[in-house]
């Protein structure tokens, strides 16, 4: 099975990806802080005017992911909207009872839910896990033992994927899927679990044991096939931010 | 000469075993040597080569003690399972991983990964490929290529065509020999053919896993066959010995048409919406033993789920007379054996995982039992009915997803690759079995890629390539075969 992402290299692919990390953990920050509705929905146009045009993926991709976040918008927002607490009612109707500030605090939860997953989808598709693991070893100083085990348990997921159709069709094939009942959903987590787990805990001993044959040990003195440094770009980056999120804030003021 | 590892008096033991799996065992390797150690599974032959290189302790914390112990300062080891031994996604990546932890100057890290890929003859497109798109022989020549980086004077070399089929076992052989030649060598392998060539001394174990022969090749072979042939060993000439030896095979009923099993037409498979195999027109019968043939990535696999209904399919395809949607139950007309076994284990004990698939269908206890005992005896296992299936070895877990499968006495058995990594031994005991159901009148089909098997067991053999059923043979019983239709 193949997880691919790959897509076109854009600006965003370039920027030092620790500052970039670095720059969006912030933004979240922010993000929680902010009480403001306009500036909120300001806050939201910026990052999504990244997130649409400059990830270099297909628009059928990043409209396909954009749709989960989507729903969580709605239905955050939604049942803030409609069953919260407030003085100046709008509409009441049974349980449902709209009011002036449900409805804005609904809102701005369901942007910041939403800000939440595009800032984090961002950074995931403009950034190759490798590429991150090397900045952090060599900007932020990781202790190497962590970023290779991190690399090479990525390069697992796709394995085990395929270990799970393939336990998937054992279980068919012995009538595993043909029992009904609590019972069976318990068993068949065992059934799956344990054969996965046993393969993945061997797998990655012996990861582990061929990385030390090939002479990787604890020290932190080591050369960098990927060296990576700043750049324009990340300047643009910052930039970017900067200077639009104090425009909007100051458009949020001003009520626009 | 010149001594470059050597042991003496080593003591060891795995955490939980009851006894050691060493005991005062020594032994001495010199400079240019190359040698094979031989000997059963279980015997701590790949132990040995870790305590040799210094994985353990290092790497493996396994309580040992030896009086003298010498490492080789710069060595490589190459391990079996071409998918754990790699922690980058990348070829180049990989390799250059090996040059990080040596500190290789990044300026000579490109030319230094197209050299090594040169000298096992990997030539991609482009460096910055996916180790995933590897095929297993392409992944085992990366592991070399890796280790190469290391620039080593000692090769240890730990069963590393076990997962490889015939063409990539020569392919790395040969990778091997050239790139071998001015190093010491030390190898552990059951598939020897490929190697005696190209070692001189072989070291015999037994399976206390104490050292019962030493020396030069020639020897070695000609004085102790009757005890490799216990262990299961394959040394060159074992098929013919086993062939001329076993009454089984030359009594062969020649096979008779008579109930149709399996029928499809124009049938096709799909995975992920892609079209990955075609058959215009196929059928199988009763007692009937069919081997699937061709190169890896050639859809044999995907030719197997198809039939099993695994993967999207379309066309005509008839279970026992019945179009195979229709079949409520498919699994009591046919089962299939995973070519890894510890996949298919669902229950906790050896007896629990026989028994399993008729408790689900609700049989009658006392006839679980009398079937399940039956089987047990049967395949050999009465001794260790109440082990959990994983504690079990290689050779009796293939054994119990064989028993497991076909409790049910299903018409048609589907098997991918069963005596894939087994011994000599167990591969002769499993075959004779395959052979007994299908002279009961199962329908066997099978992907192999044992010439031997192919033309010692084989009724019919159905041979695909890139995706397509392209010829269909009946294999008469002198050996000879008569083309069918195509």
């Amino acid at each position: 099975m193949q997880l691919d992402f790959s897509s076109k290299e854009t600006w965003l692919h370039r920027i030092n990806p620790s500052l970039k990390l670095f720059v969006l953990i912030m933004l979240c920050i922010i993000v929680l802080l902010v009480h403001n509705l306009l500036f909120m929905m300001n806050f939201t146009v910026i990052v999504l005017i990244l997130f649409l045009c400059f990830t270099g993926q297909p628009t059928k991709r990043i409209l396909l992911l954009f749709i989960p976040f989507f729903v969580v918008f709605l239905s955050t927002s939604s049942s803030l909207i409609f069953f919260g607490q407030g003085n100046t009612t709008w509409f009441k109707w049974g349980l449902i009872h709209i009011t002036e500030e449900s409805f804005f605090r609904g809102l701005l939860v369901g942007f910041r839910a939403l800000l939440f997953a595009i800032l984090g989808l961002t950074f995931a598709l403009t950034t190759r896990p490798v590429y991150l693991f090397y900045s952090l070893m060599q900007q932020v100083k990781l202790n190497p033992k962590y970023a290779y085990s991190f690399m090479a348990a990525l390069r697992l997921i796709p394995i085990m994927l395929e270990e799970f159709q393939t336990i998937q069709n054992a279980m068919r094939v012995r009538g595993v899927v043909r029992q009904t009942g609590i019972r069976s959903v318990f068993l068949k987590m065992k059934a799956y679990s344990i054969p996965m787990l046993s393969g993945s805990i061997r797998r990655a001993h012996r990861i582990a044991v061929a990385m030390e044959a090939k002479r990787f040990s604890d020290t932190r003195n080591r050369t960098y096939y990927y060296e990576i440094g700043f750049s324009k770009y990340d300047i643009v980056f910052i930039l970017y931010f900067v200077t639009l999120l104090l425009a909007g804030y100051y458009g949020a003021i001003k009520g626009v | 000469m010149e001594r470059i590892a050597h042991v003496e008096k080593l003591r060891l033991k795995f955490p939980g075993d009851t006894s050691l799996l060493f005991k005062d065992l020594s032994s001495t390797f010199y400079k240019g040597e190359k040698v094979l150690l031989l000997g059963p599974s279980g015997c701590g032959k790949s132990t040995l080569l870790q305590v040799l290189s210094g994985l353990i302790p290092h790497s493996i914390e396994v309580p040992m003690k030896a009086e003298e112990l010498v490492s080789p300062t710069s060595w490589g080891y190459v391990f079996q399972d071409p998918d754990s031994q790699f922690c980058m996604p990348f070829v180049d990546e990989e390799i250059a991983f090996v040059l990080e932890n040596i500190n290789v100057p990044k300026q000579q890290m490109i030319d230094r990964i197209h050299h090594h890929l040169q000298q096992v003859g990997l030539h991609l497109p482009d460096i910055h490929t996916s180790i995933q798109t590897l095929s297993g022989g392409m992944k085992q020549r990366l592991a070399i290529a890796s280790i190469l980086a290391l620039k080593p004077d000692v090769l240890f070399l730990d069963e590393p065509t076990a997962m490889l089929d015939p063409k990539g076992t020569k392919e790395i052989w040969n990778v091997l020999k050239e790139v071998g030649q001015e190093k010491t060598v030390i190898i552990v392998e059951h598939k020897i053919d490929h190697v005696l060539e190209f070692i001189e001394r072989i070291i015999l174990f037994n399976e206390a896993g104490q050292i019962i022969a030493d020396g030069p090749k020639e020897k070695i072979l000609s004085t102790y066959k009757n005890e490799m042939r216990e262990q299961g060993i394959w040394f060159p000439g074992v098929w013919e010995e086993y062939l001329d030896t076993t009454p089984l095979l030359r009594s062969r009923k020649p096979f008779e048409k008579k109930e149709k099993v399996l029928e499809v037409q124009n049938f096709k498979g799909f995975r992920q919406k892609e079209e990955k195999i075609l058959v215009d027109d196929l059928q199988a019968y009763s007692g009937e033993w069919i081997v699937i043939k061709g190169e890896n990535g050639a859809g044999k696999s995907t030719l197997l789920h198809a039939f099993m209904q695994f993967i999207k399919t379309t066309g005509h395809c008839e279970l026992v007379g019945i179009a195979i949607k229709k079949v409520k139950k498919q699994t009591d007309f046919m089962t299939f054996v995973f070519q890894n076994p510890e996949f298919q284990f669902v229950a906790n004990s050896v007896y629990e995982e026989i028994a399993y698939s008729l408790k689900v269908d609700k049989v009658d206890s006392r006839e679980i039992e009398i079937k399940v005992e039956e089987l047990l005896e049967w395949f050999q296992l009465v001794d260790h009915w109440d082990k959990h299936p994983y504690q079990l070895s290689m050779g009796q877990k293939r054994r119990l997803s064989v028993a497991a499968s076909i409790v049910k006495e299903q018409k048609l058995i589907l098997l991918d690759e069963p005596t894939f990594g087994q011994d000599s031994k167990n591969t002769f005991a499993l075959l004779e079995w395959i052979e007994e159901l299908r002279l009961k009148g199962t329908t066997i089909i099978m992907i192999t890629h044992d010439e031997q098997i192919i033309n010692n067991f084989a009724t019919r053999i159905w041979t695909i390539e890139a995706g397509k059923v392209i010829s269909d043979e009946i294999q008469s019983m002198n050996m000879k075969t008569e083309l069918v239709s195509v």
